[in-house]
């Protein structure tokens, strides 16, 4: 049997991974989109809060297949639990809200439905997709291609492609597999945790609780999850404490200044992960390969928000592979740098802009400081008047 | 630095929640993971950093010396 050929071999079906499959095989490549799981977005490692606009500019139209509750704004504590309220059915009464011809500001999502939607269109887009399939690396082959070494359901698969894409998330090979340095500092991975619980209001806002007493090198969350739930989490930096993510959120939960509003609550899931609190990567291509998503670090410093910036980066990702491949140009790492700068210009420089303002806040030692200034700065991140609130 | 003692991992599979977040920190080169998303249990860790047992959210990783 010939060696299947591709244009792009993407591998990772996350938001990042299926939205370059989309844009670029709607483009005319043709493009193999792979992913290991049999049940896209699961393990959930996410809290699902995306905004509406992150949608839009993407294509992707709100559906209720994968939305578990609007969202119209934010409440910012602080460790004390005083808060700054920035709802926009008050703040635009005439924009925002649940009425006709109003909208919401965002959405939380159900990740496995969220994905599974994203790799429908990619597949509609004309993206052949192959589950239970494994990445296992990749090797140049001189000839302005490579060859990709798949395993799908046990069985060994070699395909060539002109680009790779590595969309595999924070845990990422397929940067590794290319000697770019992808390692992150244990100061800048936040350790997370949340449950999915009943019997805990929520009233449409995403809830942002800051201070080093409940959440240290990172915050604590509740958000609404729809159908009456809600979702409790947190994330800490390791170097800063010496109990785990579960020792925070039982002590959170327990023990805070919610501990009335939370004393029913029921747990439904659990879902974790680590969330980088980092810069992005500052080499995202090599020969035949290009990261996205997760994988290249495209994640906000601050709120460690990722779904926005994989739909953007994948958006970025796929129209310039289409472009570029278009134009029968060879995917040297010399030209795939064009990628990087075209994502930093769009995006990147301002993910850096934050992360230096995030270093600027934990370089603070005394924590009264470092908590005010915290809570300063969320309480100013999500208001209508922030420069970065379209990230 | 001293070089460390190579260590082998031991995951407490009941708590292990598949977070990967053990991956995401490891300095290893490519490969060095299991079949359920963690760092690898079958084979000698010889750079024993011991992050993963750090960020896992969990505490479900431990080691002994290899």
């Amino acid at each position: 049997m010939p060696t299947p050929s591709y244009d792009l071999v993407i591998i990772g079906s996350g938001p990042a991974g299926s939205t370059t499959a989309r844009f670029a095989a709607r483009q005319g490549l043709k493009v193999l989109l792979v992913d290991k799981r049999q049940e896209l977005g699961a393990p959930i490692q996410c809290s699902g809060a995306v905004s509406r606009h992150a949608l839009e500019e993407v294509g992707v139209t709100p559906d209720a297949e994968f939305i578990h509750e609007p969202i119209y704004g934010f409440g910012i504590y602080n460790e004390k639990g005083d808060r700054t309220v920035i709802d926009y059915r008050r703040l635009k009464a005439d924009e925002y809200g649940p009425g006709e011809g109003q909208k919401p500001l965002g959405y939380v999502v159900d990740r496995r439905r969220f994905d599974r939607y994203l790799m429908t269109q990619a597949e509609r887009a004309g993206t052949e997709v192959w589950l239970k399939t494994e990445g296992l690396s990749y090797r140049p082959n001189g000839d302005g291609g490579c060859e990709v070494f798949l395993r799908r359901f046990n069985q060994d698969i070699t395909v060539k492609a002109r680009v790779l894409v590595g969309a595999d998330g924070l845990q990422s090979q397929v940067g590794k597999w290319a000697g770019l340095r992808t390692h992150i500092k244990i100061t800048e991975l936040a350790s997370c945790l949340q449950f999915i619980v009943d019997q805990v209001e929520t009233e449409g806002l995403l809830e942002i609780i800051t201070g080093h007493e409940w959440a240290p090198g990172g915050y604590a969350w509740v958000f609404p999850k729809g159908h009456g739930y809600a979702e409790i989490g947190l994330g800490v930096i390791p170097t800063m404490t010496d109990k785990n993510a579960q020792w925070h959120l039982d002590r959170f939960i327990r023990h805070s200044f919610f501990e009335e509003r939370f004393k029913n609550s029921r747990i439904l899931e659990i879902q974790g992960g680590g969330v980088p609190l980092a810069s992005p990567l500052r080499t995202q291509y090599a020969d035949n390969l290009i990261l996205v998503g997760d994988a290249a670090r495209h994640v906000n410093p601050i709120t460690g928000g990722g779904i926005h910036t994989a739909l953007s980066g994948g958006n970025i990702a796929g129209n310039f592979l289409a472009d570029f491949l278009n134009q029968d140009k060879p995917p040297t790492a010399q030209n795939l740098e064009g990628y990087q700068n075209r994502w930093l210009e769009e995006l990147g420089n301002k993910m850096w802009k934050l992360y230096d303002v995030k270093t600027e806040i934990f370089r603070k030692n005394d924590i009264r400081e470092r908590d005010a200034l915290l809570y300063q700065t969320m309480a100013s991140y999500f208001s209508p008047h922030s420069e970065f609130k379209k990230i | 630095m001293p070089k460390k003692d190579p260590v082998i991992f031991f995951i407490g599979w009941n708590a292990c929640i598949n977070c990967g977040a053990c991956v995401a920190i490891c300095p290893q080169d490519a490969g060095f993971i299991s079949p359920f998303d963690t760092i690898a249990v079958d084979r000698p860790c010889d750079i024993a950093c011991l992050l993963c047992e750090d960020i896992c959210p969990v505490s479900t990783i431990t080691h002994k010396p290899a």
